[in-house]
């Protein structure tokens, strides 16, 4: 085989456990965006429009989900005789056999299957982010610059730079120091988890890494500091664009209103750069004589007969006569019954929300179901609920099956979602 | 599922004609139900009886046809063996001076040799319902027919050109006219046919030596007097186009519950080719009544009682009543539309206004500018 010039590895593994009962069934990358998507469909779709064939998936939390969701990569038309999409979970072997326990530790694991593919230079990716990137562009960037790494960031506002992994450059965009987190940031560059390396280089340095015991195989936290020590060359690259890290309940919420909001940032119309997904194979959606659909992202196979406002639906909803759905984000086939109000809430595969419950943002009222990871008055509901009809539940709250049994006040019956 | 049957899908009809629609493209080919191509219910019908052998054979204009169905992938039809067989018309020195009637039924005999099954099923692409061919086979094989032919009597109008079928007390066809003055019966053609696989040969390859070059259900059916050609009826609901006006009103057959839930509700899904379009953004002020809506659009427009194909845009203060809106087209600002069919890509510019009616929809041709 021809050697690769470049191949990506997607570190698709985490929990996400900030996402609370969304990833409780399936890996953050798998958890529906934007109507017709899944997070995991902005890297492989940046990947493909790159020109980039060969793509590497790294699964451990809940896997099924993300392999079936991936199978042989045909939606990304990643289904190639040469490279395509490759799921890459931890494995035993006769010396070893490991979790992957941190980014460069899982990229370690996997060192035969780059060898294999025989890379130049290999792009790490995070599976958690929404943005459309032209990798190919920052492959240039790295080649010319003749670079070991080649980071990309991104421009943050400063009154913000603290929540991010910042990058100090000189004023050749050279990184000279990079900080997690500063309490007094002196950059407002933040790292945007998109790494180019040289292979050989990056090779070195995750075997090193791994004879470290005390290291927690991290790309951020030790492969970063220590190339930055051995004075090896790190490039930023800046990025201008939407970026978005959807990491919590909030920040996956609004990130979602941004396709209403601001639809020109992300832009899905644009034809020049598809967000590719998996077809659900539905019908057209239909929105009935006397519903009402507002500012607000529809798919297909779903039916409208209430009102939607301001609300991003991904595909086969039903929101029944007199149901009212407000600044909220439905995941696929969820049913809100007749008389039902969601106000800022985002419900799971399936639930059904009984008639005339009312729910979020606007019911007043404290809540055993109050989480601390629900914030900005956003209520969620887990997956494959009946909510019992009329019951009120106020913002903040995290509607989940508990442990003792299937039903509890708020919750009539679960069932099964594929 | 599991018949032992393979498919073939005739993709036109020479008695068909939708006029604009189906100048640039196959009667198969034609969009229909906001993301589907005629095609498409068909293919599905047979996919989901567990047919894995297809053959397509169209006449002309069968570019956007290929495009559309390209490998089979959407319909799980790219196989080792080939799942999909297109089979174009063969035009050859010998016989491209037959005025392009290309005899395709060399073609065909080929694709019939070239696979075991017992049965095909022969379809025309001008009907659409969502069902699988078990039924109809087994009872094809209890009768012991020759030939057996599906129909139903949902109508005593079918429109134009429809093929009523006169049959006996025990379902055998005595009698057949198209289009005629005073229906005796209201038993109607579905243009679906099955037949062993080995008579289908023979039948063909006599054409053949007859120098016929038309291949045809309606030319199957005429055999009743050499042939058992029974009817078997279908009792679930069906939409038949066979004109303008038919087209029209069978679209707006799925503005209605009951009818879309029989034709998409089910378990059996009705594939199509993938586009990955973007979902539909509704903006501030648009008002949507009582319309289906493809992926991809961009809506803040008044759409009422109307389809809309993928990637269409209505712009503010635009009116569309009683339309079909097929894909890619923009409308602007000010446009008001009703009983309107627009063709792919059309552009409609601000202020226009165009209005048809119901028995005789305007029809824009496919990349109009107006």
């Amino acid at each position: 085989m021809a050697r690769n010039e470049i191949i990506a590895m997607i570190l698709a593994g985490g929990q996400g456990s900030r996402l609370g009962v969304l990833t409780k069934h399936l890996a953050k990358p798998a958890v529906p965006f934007g109507s017709r998507y899944r997070i995991i469909d902005f890297p492989l779709s940046n990947c493909i429009n790159s020109g980039i064939e060969t793509v590497g998936v790294l699964t451990q939390y809940q896997p099924l989900a993300l392999n079936t969701y991936i199978g042989n990569g045909h939606p990304w038309d990643l289904d190639r005789n040469k490279g395509g999409a490759f799921i890459l979970p931890p494995y035993q072997s006769s010396e070893r056999s490991d979790w992957y326990t941190g980014t460069a530790n899982a990229i370690f694991q996997n060192i035969e299957f780059i060898e294999n593919c025989d890379p130049k230079h290999v792009l790490i990716l995070s599976g958690d982010h929404i943005y459309k990137m032209n990798y190919a562009k920052m492959l240039r960037t790295h080649i010319r610059e003749a670079a070991d790494a080649t980071i990309a960031v991104f421009e943050v506002p400063w009154e913000e730079a603290s929540r991010f992994g910042l990058m100090n450059t000189d004023e050749n965009d050279l990184v000279i120091d990079f900080e997690e987190k500063p309490a007094k940031p002196k950059s407002n560059l933040a790292s945007m988890g998109v790494y180019i390396f040289t292979w050989d280089v990056l090779r070195r340095y995750l075997v090193e890494d791994e004879r470290n015991l005390k290291s927690n195989h991290d790309f951020g936290k030790n492969i970063i500091p220590r190339m930055l020590q051995d004075q090896a060359k790190l490039t930023a690259y800046r990025f201008c664009g939407y970026w978005k890290d959807v990491g919590t309940i909030s920040s996956l919420w609004e990130s979602n209103m941004d396709i209403l909001d601001r639809p020109e940032e992300l832009n899905f119309r644009d034809r020049d750069w598809r967000i590719y997904s998996k077809n659900p194979v539905k019908p057209a959606h239909y929105i009935a004589k006397n519903a009402s659909v507002i500012n607000s992202a529809l798919t297909d196979g779903c039916s409208i007969y209430g009102t939607v406002e301001h609300s991003v639906l991904s595909n086969s909803v039903t929101v029944e006569k007199g149901a009212i759905v407000k600044d909220s984000i439905l995941m696929p086939g969820v049913t809100v019954q007749e008389g039902a109000l969601l106000d800022k809430c985002i419900v799971g595969f399936e639930t059904i929300i009984g008639r005339n419950v009312k729910a979020g943002a606007s019911v007043k009222g404290k809540s055993r179901f109050t989480s601390p990871y629900c914030q900005d008055q956003i209520t969620v509901f887990e997956r494959g609920l009946k909510v019992r009809d009329k019951v009120e539940i106020p913002g903040n709250c995290m509607v989940e099956i508990g442990d003792d049994g299937e039903s509890n006040e708020l919750i009539e019956y679960t069932f099964r979602v594929r | 599922m599991f018949i032992n049957a393979m498919g073939l899908i005739l993709a036109d009809h020479r008695k068909i004609n939708l006029g604009d629609l189906s100048r640039p493209r196959a009667l198969a080919a034609i969009p229909f139900g906001g993301r589907y191509r005629i095609i498409d219910f068909m293919l599905s019908n047979m996919v989901n009886s567990g047919i894995s052998q297809i053959g397509v054979i169209a006449l002309s204009k069968y570019k956007s046809l290929m495009d559309h169905v390209g490998t089979g992938s959407s319909w799980d039809l790219d196989r080792k063996q080939p799942g999909l067989n297109l089979l174009p018309p063969y035009i050859n020195t010998a016989n491209v001076d037959r005025g392009g009637e290309a005899d395709d039924l060399n073609g065909l005999l080929d694709f019939f040799r070239a696979y075991p099954h017992k049965y095909v099923i022969v379809a025309d692409s001008n009907v659409i319902f969502n069902a699988t061919f078990d039924e109809f086979v087994s009872k094809h094989e209890e009768s012991g027919a020759d030939i057996s032919v599906m129909y139903n009597r949902d109508s005593t109008r079918y429109g134009s050109p429809s093929m009523i079928l006169n049959l006996d007390r025990r379902g055998y066809l005595r009698d057949m006219m198209m289009d005629p003055p005073k229906p005796s019966a209201t038993r109607c053609s579905l243009g679906i046919a099955v037949l062993d696989r080995e008579l289908l040969i023979d039948l063909v390859s006599e054409s053949i030596a007859r120098g016929d070059r038309d291949f045809s259900i309606d030319g199957l059916m005429k055999l009743y007097k050499q042939y058992r050609v029974r009817g078997i009826e279908y009792k679930g609901k069906v939409l038949r186009i066979n004109s303008i006006p038919t087209y029209f009103a069978s679209t707006m057959q799925l503005l209605d519950d009951a009818f879309r839930n029989e034709l998409f509700g089910s378990d059996l899904p009705v594939y199509t080719k993938v586009k990955d379009e973007a979902p539909t953004l509704y903006g501030e002020g648009n008002t949507v009544s009582n319309s289906v809506i493809s992926d991809g659009c961009l809506i803040t427009g008044e759409v009422t009682d109307s389809m809309l194909f993928r990637g269409v845009t209505i712009s503010k203060h635009a009116i569309v009543r009683s339309c079909i809106i097929m894909q890619d087209v923009f409308v602007s600002e000010g446009v008001e539309l009703e009983n309107v069919i627009l063709d792919k890509n059309c552009v409609i510019r601000p202020g226009i206004k165009l209005v048809g009616q119901q028995d005789y929809p305007v029809v824009i041709g496919k990349g109009a500018i107006v």
